[in-house]
């Protein structure tokens, strides 16, 4: 499977991932810093205690020297130090948020896929019937309501108008305990995050099933008497989820814009959180390095849904 | 039956054989007309755009102030249509001037990501050689990255205000119109009447925006109404989060998020941002997938 040719592809698409981190980082670099204020603002240090601290961190230098430095400790897994609490080092502070993201990224993309893909079946199936329009019309609905308006409906739903169903665990304003949180208090934001992103893969799903029970080997396996479950599970829904894989860029992207509200909202100690926390309080070596650690997530995402790609389907050779 | 043959009959005979000429628009507005869905959504559109310009004018309360003698959290009632807030100020006032802004923000966005992108993008696909190449990497660069964290940034250097909130916006959104038209001007340039504008000794300017421009007009209407629901989306995104437009202007992202706060409170206030958010931009959605199908016949799915 590994043939010289994918390897010198994987090579190329790292390196245009580099390059891409680079740029990004320089630009988002260049854009924060060129802000006049910083993090020392709202300590009220002046004159010459606001000097000594800028040296300490390095401000005082040209803008340039900063990036090169950053860039230099970043290749080395060095991020920096917070600002705000001084002198925190970041890379650990964010490999711990990273590790909270995924697990809520991670189940609500399986949320997503699991849920995008069964409606998106299920309309194909029963095609324009009141099935289809149902599942569509949920689609549309998770595609078109923000995440945050989801965010908030669900904490209303479940917390004020039926508590008696939940058994009161969601609650308002909504826990979570210790870094990683519990399964219960996990579940309503993985939830609303997934159903936020599931209506394009329902979408998807359902166009692609079309298309390919249109296909003569379908025909030919009812044909020959296989059963009809047999027939959409191996022959049609195999060959459906080809399309899938190639909006799991674009999901992985929505996930992470979606999870910057749905963490700050429920509190969870997560990227997104920390991203909107450090720009509140300027504390921007902690903005650039969340940014960078994203657009290297996006990259890598990028990366595997297109080799999950040759996988999948033979035909493709890179 | 035959009354209705006749007519068909003497125009072949008159020999008009070919279709009535019709111009872009009208044969789009044509189409369009014919989806339900589309033109319910133009309808509350044009409701919302209504209800935006009257708030310029009048609305019931002042949306800022504190009204005097007036308890916080009322539930809708005849004085107060959709009742008050935290603050005691008027939600049907407030709610009227986040229309306003949704659709300045909105349609603002989507001016200005038209002009840049179409003219950045012709450009692109034009002259090719190195403006394409410098263009095309710095447009792969940003491709991906998630379009509202760019804007957060940017808003934040640029300094409040409903101006730059758009800037921000438009910072990552003209890309994609850039790469659509380009894509456009790539295919045109090719064709016969371009060449025949060249050879006839018309100018870069004029082949570009009297020939190139009016044949990709379709597909870039489409998309410059896609990019009105993005705009509001960040922009309710933004002030949700508290770093979007700044009080005591209302926003129907910042009431949503006055109204979670004050959920156990006070349900209502946050549901009528919720609502308003989500048909608005259902409603755009909705308009642009007709719009896609009828001036863009091409890409229907």
């Amino acid at each position: 499977m590994l043939t010289r040719g994918t390897l010198i592809y994987i090579a190329q698409r790292l390196a245009l991932i580099a390059f891409t981190l680079v740029a990004v980082s320089f630009l988002v670099f260049i854009t924060v810093h060129s802000l006049p204020g910083s993090a020392f603002e709202s300590e009220r240090v002046h004159g010459k205690a606001l000097q000594l601290l800028l040296h300490e961190y390095g401000l005082d230098r040209p803008v340039l020297v900063q990036y090169w430095s950053f860039l230099t400790n970043a290749i080395r897994g060095n991020l920096g130090v917070s600002f705000q609490i001084r002198g925190l080092p970041i890379t650990p502070l964010v490999m711990r948020e990273l590790s909270v993201s995924a697990e809520l990224g991670g189940t609500a993309l399986l949320i997503t896929i699991g849920l995008g893909t069964t409606f998106g079946v299920l309309a194909a199936l029963r095609q324009n019937t009141w099935v289809d329009y149902t599942l569509t019309s949920i689609a549309v609905v998770g595609y078109s309501v923000p995440s945050f308006v989801l965010a908030g409906l669900g904490v209303l739903i479940f917390s004020y108008w039926l508590p008696t169903v939940t058994n009161g665990v969601i609650s308002y304003p909504a826990i979570w305990t210790g870094t990683y949180g519990t399964l219960v208090e996990l579940s309503l934001p993985a939830i609303i995050l997934g159903f936020y992103t599931s209506g394009q893969v329902t979408r998807i799903t359902r166009a692609a099933m079309l298309e390919v029970l249109q296909q003569d080997y379908i025909r030919t396996a009812r044909a020959k008497g296989l059963k009809s479950r047999i027939v959409t599970v191996r022959h049609a829904l195999r060959n459906a989820l080809i399309p899938v894989i190639s909006i799991l860029g674009p999901l992985v992207i929505s996930i992470i814009t979606g999870s910057v509200i749905i963490e700050t909202i429920f509190g969870i100690p997560g990227l997104g959180k920390e991203f909107v926390e450090s720009i509140t309080a300027a504390d921007y070596n902690i903005t650039v390095a969340v940014f960078t650690v994203y657009a290297l997530l996006i990259g890598i995402a990028n990366l595997i849904v297109d080799l999950l790609y040759t996988v999948v389907d033979p035909r493709i050779r890179y | 039956m035959a009354a209705v043959i006749t007519p068909v009959i003497e125009e072949y005979a008159g020999g008009t054989i070919a279709r009535e000429q019709v111009g872009l628009w009208r044969d789009g507005f044509r189409r369009l007309r014919r989806n339900r869905l589309a033109l319910v959504a133009l309808i509350y559109l044009t409701i919302l755009f209504l209800v935006a310009i009257v708030a310029i004018f009048w609305t019931p309360y002042n949306p800022a102030t504190i009204l005097p003698n007036t308890l916080t959290f009322l539930p809708p009632s005849a004085q107060h249509l959709l009742g008050t807030d935290d603050l005691g100020r008027d939600l049907l006032s407030r709610m009227m001037q986040g229309a306003q802004i949704s659709l300045i923000v909105g349609v603002g966005t989507s001016a200005i990501v038209l002009t840049v992108g179409v003219v950045v993008g012709l450009i692109a696909g034009y002259f090719r050689g190195w403006i394409d190449g410098v263009i095309s990497v710095f447009i792969n660069i940003f491709y991906g990255i998630p379009g509202i964290l760019i804007a957060i940034i940017l808003y934040l250097v640029l300094g409040k205000g409903l101006g730059n909130i758009m800037i921000a916006i438009s910072a990552t959104a003209w890309m994609d119109m850039a790469r659509l038209v380009r894509g456009q001007a790539f295919s045109i340039r090719e064709r016969e009447y371009i060449e025949a504008a060249r050879a006839s000794g018309a100018r870069s300017g004029k082949i570009l925006f009297g020939h190139i421009l009016p044949n990709a007009l379709g597909p870039i209407i489409v998309q410059a109404t896609f990019v009105i629901p993005i705009a509001i989306l960040t922009e309710a995104f933004l002030s949700y989060l508290g770093l979007g437009i700044p009080s005591p202007l209302a926003s129907w992202g910042s009431i949503a998020s006055e109204g979670y706060t004050a959920l156990p409170l006070e349900p209502f206030m946050m549901l009528w941002p919720a609502i308003a958010l989500s048909v608005t931009l259902l409603a755009f959605n909705f308009l642009g997938d007709g719009l896609r199908d009828a001036f863009d016949p091409r890409q229907r799915r």
